[in-house]
């Protein structure tokens, strides 16, 4: 099947609608600079202001470098859940994975009943941001071992995915009785994280997230013959030679990888994963996907860099955490997409 | 572990002090006509005089209500006058007390009567030796945290008053278990003052709750004539560096409104503080980026929590290091007096002497105008 030049042009111009958006979100903020400025930051950097220079390369660049990672990871995690389990209610988080991350943050953050362990982490040399990250990924990547464990048992994908829940519901009691025992100072910290910020992640960790995040989506670009194959049901996937099971845990590793990680760096982002697959299945109407992947990355990273924009709106001098605008912006614009959605879904 | 070492008999002598001077004018006190106190700063109580008892109403200015809670002090088995049917009772000289709050602990010690507390919410916060040694020895208990107290504990130990953090607004809805049981229970909000000596005055509730009001109004008029000496210091300086305040969190960055506790103190310590015309009383939360272009040419950077050095302060952002006042090393924050669980006395006996805060700042702020000494809640972070 060769795809079609219209689904090229749709790509094309949803590529050229990214940097334009791209563009808009450097350009916003509380602060108002003027385009002009902002080019001569990059172009000729010892021209510009220093201060419109750190505001522009330190703290928007590395926002909107992390939208685009975010928005990839978590619409191209739903997508391959979407599939893996043939539900269109599924993302990301599904597997638990992100209830593994915040578990692993409120055990450094909420530690109240025992600070002298956390003085015990400190001395180790891991501390501030890093130890929160590093907690985070501690937590994903055992919630991540679990559920892979429980995947080679288990047969049948709607099992694995009652088991994913129930883990994740699980993980979020663990941290409701922590919760329930720490300070409030320290509560409302940890509800600031679980707000989500793509503010915190500059230097040393964006490169990392980079990293984690390419190869989970390369991963996940190897995988595209099986996602297809999933598709048309498990059965017909092995009489493919594909084994199911084999596929699973490819699957799983690359959505817990990209979603392990957003979170540690970003704090659990939602909608994004469970809202662009839907997206790109309408604006492309296939089910191939080879198209789907790439389309579900642009999607995703302009959708969450105009949600970031919408974040911080000149005139006003706060920010709004990301995790609701993602919701309010997003989700009338899925109901709309789907009631002009005439085709059925393929699964 | 030094810093502790080092850290220990100067608040022996703090907490000590002020234990051993006072039985006699508390003697002659309990006697029928009680000595009077006024309020000069405080908005968020009242004390008013009567024959045979004391009412006292805490203010409820939130969210511009008019209500008010209302105690009566009794002396032990005095009979309730008429008509106050509604105010919860407490026996005075209370006896023995409960507070939630690190502030009443250094109120309880300015008035004298720290001995006289038999249970604190978390053991880990406190400072006061008296106090923690009586954790120690089992002579004060932990009752659990405000919205999770040990009810049965506190009910069992039959406290002459509890004392709670929470705002006057949203008093009860919690302890309606404790005051069915006889308890009464009291916000005791220093908190919500919006000036230094405001909330220093909280001291006075103290006195009157223990029958103390001449040590209590004698200590309390030095901590004033300090501080306004102070603030006359201060505010005069002809140079104003300007300053910072605390660290982000997620790109939030929380500064204190103009209205708040905070501004006030920077104003008296003659600083230059951008947010000072904004409205309000507590805090603005701006983005980072809000927050830059005067962060990145503020003199000074101050009260960035339990951050304890530059190193730690790069491992949470690496581009604070682009902040003036980091590359100069003006970074100060209040944890030179911390206990074994990182806990300040900033928030402890700095609440009832806020003249040492101001000239802890005004040294941070104008090297020079006062007479060279160690720094008593701040240190530098290096």
């Amino acid at each position: 099947m060769t795809e079609s030049p219209f689904k090229k042009i749709r790509l094309t111009g949803l590529l050229l609608l990214l940097l334009l958006a791209f563009l808009l979100d450097l350009s916003t903020g509380t602060v108002n600079i003027s385009l002009k400025e902002i080019l001569r930051v990059f172009l000729s950097p010892t021209a510009a202001d220093p201060t419109w220079q750190f505001i522009v390369k330190s703290i928007r660049l590395p926002k909107a470098c992390t939208a685009v990672l975010a928005g990839c990871g978590l619409s191209v995690g739903g997508l391959q859940m979407q599939t893996l389990f043939r539900n269109p209610l599924a993302d990301p988080s599904i597997l638990g994975v992100t209830a593994g991350a915040s578990l692993g943050v409120a055990a450094v953050m909420l530690a109240g009943g025992s600070m002298a362990s956390l003085y015990a982490i400190k001395d180790l040399g891991l501390s501030g941001s890093w130890l929160i990250i590093g907690a985070a990924c501690l937590g994903a990547g055992g919630i991540m071992l679990l559920v892979l464990i429980v995947a080679r048992r288990l047969r049948d994908n709607v099992m694995m995915l009652i088991v994913g829940i129930m883990i994740g519901s699980m993980t979020l009691a663990l941290i409701s009785i922590w919760q329930y025992f720490s300070n409030p100072e320290e509560v409302k910290d940890y509800l600031l994280w679980t707000f989500g910020s793509l503010g915190g992640v500059t230097g040393g960790q964006l490169s990392i997230l980079a990293i984690v995040v390419g190869i989970g989506l390369v991963v996940a670009l190897f995988s595209t013959k099986m996602l297809d194959a999933l598709l048309l049901g498990e059965n017909y996937a092995q009489s493919m030679g594909l084994s199911a099971r084999k596929a699973r845990t490819v699957i799983i590793c690359s959505t817990s990888l990209l979603a392990g990680s957003i979170t540690a760096f970003c704090g659990p982002i939602g909608f994004i994963g469970i809202a662009v697959p839907h997206i790109a299945r309408f604006l492309f109407n296939t089910a191939s996907h080879r198209i789907l992947i790439p389309a579900c990355c642009l999607i995703g990273t302009i959708l969450l860099l105009l949600c970031d924009t919408f974040a911080q709106l000149p005139g006003s001098q706060t920010v709004l955490p990301i995790n609701i605008i993602t919701s309010i912006v997003g989700s009338p614009l899925v109901i709309v997409l789907l009631l002009r959605q005439t085709t059925a879904h393929p699964w | 572990m030094t810093r502790y070492a080092i850290l220990f008999p100067l608040l022996l002598l703090s907490c000590g002090r002020s234990d051993k001077k006072p039985a006699s004018p508390g003697a002659t006190l309990t006697s029928s006509a009680p000595a009077r106190t006024q309020l000069k700063y405080a908005k968020g109580f009242t004390i008013d005089y009567f024959d045979r008892y004391k009412e006292v109403k805490i203010l409820n200015h939130s969210a511009g209500s008019t209500d008010t809670l209302d105690y009566l002090l009794l002396p032990a088995g005095a009979a309730i006058p008429e008509g106050h049917a509604h105010a919860q009772v407490i026996r005075i000289p209370v006896q023995s007390m409960i507070v939630m709050g690190s502030p009443h602990v250094a109120q309880a010690d300015f008035a004298g009567v720290a001995n006289r507390i038999t249970g604190v919410g978390d053991g880990q916060y406190i400072i006061c030796p008296l106090v923690r040694e009586g954790l120690r020895t089992g002579r004060v208990r932990q009752v659990g945290l405000e919205g999770s107290l040990n009810n049965e504990l506190v009910i069992s130990m039959r406290p002459g008053v509890l004392m709670t953090m929470t705002n006057p607004d949203a008093a009860f809805g919690g302890y309606t278990t404790l005051i069915d049981a006889g308890i009464p229970v009291l916000p005791n909000a220093d908190w919500l003052e919006t000036t230094p000596l405001g909330k220093a005055e909280w001291v006075k509730l103290m006195g009157a709750l223990t029958d103390r009001e001449d040590l209590v109004n004698r200590k309390f008029d030095s901590v004033e004539q300090a501080y306004q000496r102070l603030a006359a210091i201060g505010k005069a300086s002809a140079v104003k560096p300007s300053v910072i305040i605390g660290l982000p969190f997620k790109g939030s960055w929380y500064m204190p409104a103009g209205g708040s506790y905070m501004a006030q103190l920077l104003q008296d310590a003659g600083a230059s503080y951008h947010w000072s015309d904004t409205k309000g009383t507590g805090s603005l939360a701006l983005s980072f980026e809000t927050v830059a272009p005067v962060a990145l040419k503020a003199d000074i950077w101050l009260d960035i929590g339990d951050v304890d050095s530059k190193a730690a302060i790069l491992a949470r952002d690496a581009r604070y290091e682009a902040f003036r006042a980091f590359r100069s090393g003006a970074v100060y924050s209040y944890n030179r007096r911390v206990n074994d669980a990182g806990a300040s006395d900033y928030w402890e006996s700095g609440a009832v002497n806020p003249q040492w805060v101001l000239a802890d700042l005004i040294r941070i702020l104008h090297p020079n105008s006062l007479p060279a000494d160690t720094l008593i809640y701040y240190k530098q972070i290096k």
